[in-house]
C-alpha cells in the first residue's frame, strides 16, 4: 500500500467513522440510562430520514423545515416508543425484561418498516434529498466531498456538545446519576421517568442527524435503518454505555478506520464483516475475562 | 391444491425453525438471532454437497445438521459466560458474518445463490411439486417436535428451565450449565440447519436473503407469538406468521405485494400487543407435565407415605426421623471435630475494596460453625469465595486435602460443598417438588443420550429422584406441598424448599446464608430443628447469620468477621467475655 492509498483509506474512514460514533453515541445514552436493548433505533432512524426526504420531494417542503419535521417525528417516535411500550414491559417484567423489550423493539421495526413502505414507497422506494450541491475537494491527490465535510463537523459538533451537556448542565448530571443508579437519583427528587424520555429523545436526534446525513449522501430506503442499527450496536457495547460520549464517539472512529483500512487487503464486500469480527473477538475477550479457566492467563497479563 | 400445498410446506420447514429456537429462547432462556443463520449453513452445505458432488438428499441433509450443529457449539462458546444482551450481539454478529461469507464466497454463487441443487429424491420418487413434499416435511416437523419434547420435558428440559430462572443456584446446585447451554445451542443449530437444508432443496436454491436476518425476526416473533416454551405454540406461531399471507391474498383479496408488507406489519405490531396483553403468548406453557411419563410417575408418588403434618412449630418435630444425610453415597462426613474444610489467607478486593482480607476458617465435622459479623464484614463474599462464585485474588480453599480454590460453583457442588443463598432464590416458576428436584445429582434423564437411548433408564432415575426429592421435603415438613408452585409459597416456606433442594444434592457440607432471618417465628424454629437433626447426622454446616439467638442456640463454634477476617473465634460465651466485641458488634447485653 503506497502512502497516498493510505491516508486516502484513511480519510474515507475518519469520514463514516464520524457518523458510526454519531450512531453508537446516541444508543449508548439509551442503553447506558435506561437499560432498554432498543433495537427500535432502526425505525426512528429510518422514519427520520425517510420523512425528510418525503417531505422535500412530495410536500415541496424547503430542505430545512423537511429535515427539522423528520427530527422532530423521529423523536416524538423515540419517546413514545418508551413511554407507551418498553415503561409498560419493563414494569410488567421486572428485573428480567431484557429479552422481552429486545422482542417487541424487533416487532416495532418490522411493523415500522413495512408501514413506511405502504404509506410513502409503495411505488417509488428509494427518496433523495438535496440541500447543495456536492462538489468534490482534492487536496494534494486527496478526495472527498463537501458533504463529507459537513459530516464530520455535524458529527463531531454533536458529540462534544453533548458531551459537554452531560458534564457541565445540571439536566446533564441528572442524567449522569439516573445512569449510575435510577434508585438513588429517584431517592434524591430526579425524575428517573423523565430523565428517560430525555434520553430517548436525545438519542433519537443522534439516529436522526446520521439518517439525514446518510439522505443527503444516498438516497432515503425503507429498509436503510437496519445496518446503522448494527453498527450503533458495536460501537456502544465496545465504546461502553457508561462512558462520556465523546469516548464512545473516538470507538466509532477507531471502527471506521479498521474498516476502511481493511479495504486494503480484503474486498469491499467483506468490510462490514470484518467489524463484526472485531465484536467477536472483542466478547471472546469479554468472556475470557471472567473465565474460571483463564484465571493463569490473566495472573500473566497483569505481570508482564 | 398447488398453492395451499406450497404454504403448508413453509409452515411445516418455518415451524422447525420455531420449535428449535423454543428450546433455545423458550426453555433454557437463551436469546439467538442466529438461528436463521444457522439454517443458512445448512442449506448451504446440504445444497453444494448436492450440487457439486452429487450427494443424495438425504445424506446431504444429515451431512448439512451436522455441520450446522457444530458451528452453533462453536459460537456459542464465547457466549457462555456473558449476560443476555451480549448474547443478543454474539449472534448478532455471528449472523452477518455467516451471511456475509456465503454472499461474497463464489463457490456459493454470491447474492444471485447457490444453483444446481439436484431434486430431493426419496424412495426412488422425486419430490418435485409442493405435494409431493407434504408427506416429508409433515415427516420431519413431527420427529423435530418429538425431539424437542422429549428434550424440553424431561429431566434435561427441567435443568435448562432452571438455566433460565436462575443460572447462578443452577451452577451453585452442581449442574454444568456450561455444558447444558452448550448442547442447547449445538442441538437447536442443528435443527435449524435441517429446517434450512429442506428449504434449500424446497427451493432448489440456496440464497442469502433467505436465511437473513428479516427471517430471523420472524422465527423469533414465532416463538414468542405462539407461547416461549410450549412447543404447540411455536406450530401455532408458524401458522399465524406464515399463514397469515395466504390468508390476506386469498379471504381478504390483497395483491401479492401489498399482502406481504401488511402481514409483516401486522405480525409486528401483534407481537408488541402480544408481549403488552398476554405476555406467555397464544398457547402459554405448562408448568406441571401431564405427559404419559409425568402421569405414570404421578401415580408413583402417590405411594409415598405422606410425610408430616401441618406447618405448625409445635409439630414439626413429629416430622419423620429417617436420616436423609445418607441419601446415595454422600461422602463420610468422619470423625466429630476433624477438620473438613480449611481456608488460608483468603483475600478478596472489588475495586478499591478489600471486602475479604487475609480469613482464616476451618469447618469441622459433626459442627455447626457460626459466621458473624457487623454489615459489610465480607461474610457472603465468603461464601461466594468458598463455592468458587467468585474467584479469590489470594488464599486457599482446602476440602478432605484437595484444593479446590477457584473451582467452578457446579465442581465444588459436586465435592460436596453446596451453599444457600440470602435471598432464598427457589425457582418461583417450578413447583417445590421440581426445586428439590433440581438438586439431585447424577440423574440419567438430566443427559441427552440415555433420553433417547435407554428411556427405561430415565424412567427409573426420576422415579428414585422424586422418591428422593419427596423425603427431602418430608425432611423440612413440606411433603404435602410438593405441587405448590415455589413463588406462591410463605417466605419461610420457601427458605425451606431451598434447604430441601441443598439436601437433595447429597453434599455434606451446607454453608448456610442466613437461613432464619426474615421468617415468622413458626418457621425459624422448625428450620433450626432441620438444621440441627442435619448436625446429628454428620452433616458439616456453616450459617452466616445476624440474629444472635439463633447463633447462639445452634453453633458450636464462631467466627467473628471484621473488616474481611477473623476478629475473634469460639463459642458465644467466650466471645461475650471480650469487651470490645460486646461494645462493637453485641450492643447491650
Amino acid at each position: 500500500m503506497d502512502l497516498h492509498q493510505f491516508i486516502q483509506l484513511t480519510v474515507n474512514g475518519l469520514i463514516n467513522g464520524s457518523t458510526y460514533a454519531l450512531l453508537g453515541v446516541g444508543f449508548a445514552l439509551i442503553l447506558g440510562v435506561t437499560g432498554r436493548f432498543h433495537f427500535a433505533y432502526a425505525f426512528t432512524y429510518t422514519l427520520t430520514g425517510y420523512l425528510a426526504a418525503v417531505a422535500a420531494s412530495s410536500w415541496g417542503l424547503p430542505v430545512i423545515p423537511a429535515m427539522l419535521i423528520g427530527l422532530l417525528v423521529g423523536i416524538v417516535m423515540g419517546v413514545l416508543i418508551e413511554v407507551g411500550v418498553y415503561r409498560p414491559l419493563a414494569a410488567k417484567a421486572g428485573t428480567n425484561s431484557l429479552l422481552v423489550i429486545f422482542v417487541a423493539s424487533l416487532g416495532i421495526t418490522i411493523a415500522g418498516q413495512s408501514a413506511i413502505t405502504l404509506i410513502w414507497g409503495l411505488n417509488a422506494q428509494a427518496r433523495t434529498l438535496e440541500a447543495f450541491k456536492i462538489s468534490t475537494w482534492h487536496l494534494g491527490s486527496i478526495n472527498f466531498t463537501n458533504l463529507d465535510v459537513l459530516t464530520v463537523v455535524v458529527a463531531w459538533a454533536c458529540t462534544l456538545a453533548f458531551s459537554a451537556f452531560l458534564r457541565f448542565s445540571s439536566h446533564g448530571r441528572q442524567i449522569k446519576a439516573v445512569r449510575a443508579n435510577p434508585e438513588m437519583a429517584q431517592a434524591v427528587g430526579i425524575d428517573s421517568r423523565a430523565i428517560y424520555r430525555v434520553a430517548f429523545a436525545i438519542g433519537s436526534i443522534f439516529a436522526g442527524v446520521a439518517a439525514i446525513l446518510y439522505t443527503l449522501k444516498y438516497a432515503a430506503v425503507p429498509d436503510m435503518g437496519q445496518r446503522p442499527v448494527f453498527y450503533a450496536l458495536v460501537v456502544a457495547f465496545i465504546g461502553g454505555t457508561a462512558r462520556a460520549p465523546w469516548k464512545v464517539g473516538l470507538t466509532g472512529l477507531g471502527l471506521g478506520l479498521i474498516e476502511s483500512w481493511s479495504g486494503n487487503w480484503v474486498s469491499a464486500q467483506w468490510s462490514s464483516t470484518i467489524v463484526f469480527a472485531v465484536l467477536l473477538i472483542y466478547l471472546t475477550w469479554q468472556s475470557l475475562k471472567s473465565a474460571a479457566w483463564a484465571r493463569p492467563i490473566r495472573v500473566l497479563a497483569q505481570q508482564s | 391444491m398447488t398453492y395451499y400445498s406450497d404454504w403448508i410446506n413453509q409452515i411445516l420447514i418455518f415451524a422447525i425453525f420455531a420449535m428449535s429456537l423454543n428450546l433455545l429462547m423458550g426453555y433454557a432462556g437463551q436469546v439467538s438471532v442466529a438461528h436463521a443463520a444457522f439454517g443458512g449453513v445448512g442449506g448451504y452445505a446440504a445444497g453444494y454437497l448436492s450440487a457439486h458432488s452429487g450427494t443424495p438428499f438425504l445424506l446431504a441433509i444429515v451431512i448439512g445438521v451436522a455441520i450446522a450443529a457444530v458451528i452453533g457449539g462453536i459460537i456459542s462458546l464465547p457466549a457462555l459466560r456473558l449476560s443476555q444482551e451480549y448474547l443478543v450481539l454474539l449472534t448478532l454478529a455471528a449472523a452477518t458474518i455467516l451471511i456475509s461469507i456465503v454472499t461474497s464466497v463464489d463457490i456459493f454463487g454470491g447474492a444471485l445463490g447457490l444453483q444446481g441443487i439436484q431434486p430431493a429424491e426419496l424412495f426412488g420418487k422425486q419430490l418435485l411439486l409442493p405435494e409431493d413434499w407434504l408427506v416429508p416435511l409433515i415427516v420431519a416437523a413431527v420427529l423435530v417436535y418429538l425431539v424437542c419434547w422429549r428434550l424440553g420435558e424431561s429431566p434435561y428440559g427441567r435443568v435448562l428451565r432452571g438455566i433460565r430462572e436462575d443460572e447462578m443456584v443452577t451452577r451453585a446446585l452442581g449442574k454444568n450449565v456450561f455444558t447444558y447451554k452448550v448442547a442447547a445451542f449445538a442441538i437447536t443449530a442443528g435443527m435449524a440447519g435441517l429446517a434450512g437444508a429442506l428449504l434449500a432443496f424446497y427451493n432448489g436454491l440456496a440464497i442469502p436473503s433467505q436465511y437473513g436476518f428479516s427471517y430471523a425476526m420472524a422465527i423469533i416473533a414465532m416463538v414468542i407469538l405462539g407461547g416461549a416454551g410450549n412447543l404447540n405454540g411455536s406450530v401455532v406461531g408458524a401458522i399465524v406468521v406464515v399463514g397469515s399471507e395466504p390468508f390476506l391474498q386469498k379471504v381478504v383479496n390483497i395483491a401479492p405485494d401489498k399482502a406481504s408488507l401488511i402481514r409483516l406489519l401486522l405480525y409486528g405490531l401483534l407481537l408488541v400487543v402480544v408481549l403488552l396483553v398476554r405476555p406467555q403468548g397464544i398457547v402459554p406453557e405448562r408448568l406441571q407435565r401431564r405427559g404419559l411419563l409425568g402421569r405414570l410417575l404421578r401415580r408413583d408418588e402417590d405411594e409415598v407415605p405422606e410425610a408430616t403434618g401441618p406447618p405448625a412449630a409445635s409439630e414439626a418435630a413429629s416430622a419423620p426421623s429417617e436420616p436423609v444425610a445418607s441419601g446415595n453415597g454422600a461422602a463420610p462426613a468422619g470423625e466429630a471435630g476433624q477438620v473438613v474444610v480449611e481456608v488460608n489467607g483468603l483475600e478478596k478486593a472489588f475495586g478499591g475494596i478489600q471486602a475479604v482480607n487475609g480469613l482464616d476458617i476451618e469447618l469441622a465435622a459433626g459442627q455447626i460453625t457460626g459466621l458473624i459479623g457487623p454489615n459489610g464484614a465480607g461474610k457472603t463474599t465468603v461464601f461466594n469465595l468458598l463455592t468458587g462464585s467468585i474467584q479469590p485474588d489470594a488464599g486457599t480453599v482446602v476440602l478432605r486435602g484437595e484444593d479446590i480454590t477457584g473451582r467452578p460453583p457446579n465442581r465444588v457442588a459436586q465435592k460436596g460443598m453446596v451453599r444457600s443463598f440470602q435471598d432464598v432464590r427457589v425457582y418461583p416458576r417450578l413447583s417445590a417438588l421440581q426445586n428439590v428436584l433440581m438438586g439431585i445429582p447424577d440423574q440419567p434423564g438430566e443427559h441427552a443420550l440415555p433420553l433417547f437411548l435407554a428411556p427405561w433408564r430415565v424412567i427409573r432415575g426420576e422415579r428414585q429422584a422424586r422418591r428422593r426429592a419427596l423425603e427431602c421435603l418430608g425432611f423440612v415438613g413440606l411433603a404435602d406441598k410438593a405441587h405448590e408452585s415455589a413463588g406462591e409459597m410463605a417466605f419461610g416456606e420457601q427458605k425451606l424448599v431451598a434447604l430441601a433442594r441443598l439436601l437433595a444434592t447429597d453434599a455434606d457440607i451446607l454453608l448456610l446464608d442466613e437461613p432464619a432471618s426474615g421468617i415468622d417465628t413458626r418457621w425459624v424454629d422448625r428450620m433450626l430443628e432441620a438444621i440441627e437433626r442435619l448436625r446429628t447426622e454428620g452433616k458439616i454446616i456453616c450459617i452466616v447469620e445476624h440474629n444472635l439467638h439463633v447463633v447462639e442456640r445452634i453453633a458450636d463454634r464462631i467466627f467473628f468477621m471484621d473488616g474481611g477476617k477473623v476478629a475473634a473465634k469460639g463459642t458465644m460465651e467466650e466471645l461475650r467475655s471480650q469487651k470490645h466485641l460486646v461494645e462493637a458488634y453485641f450492643g447491650v447485653v
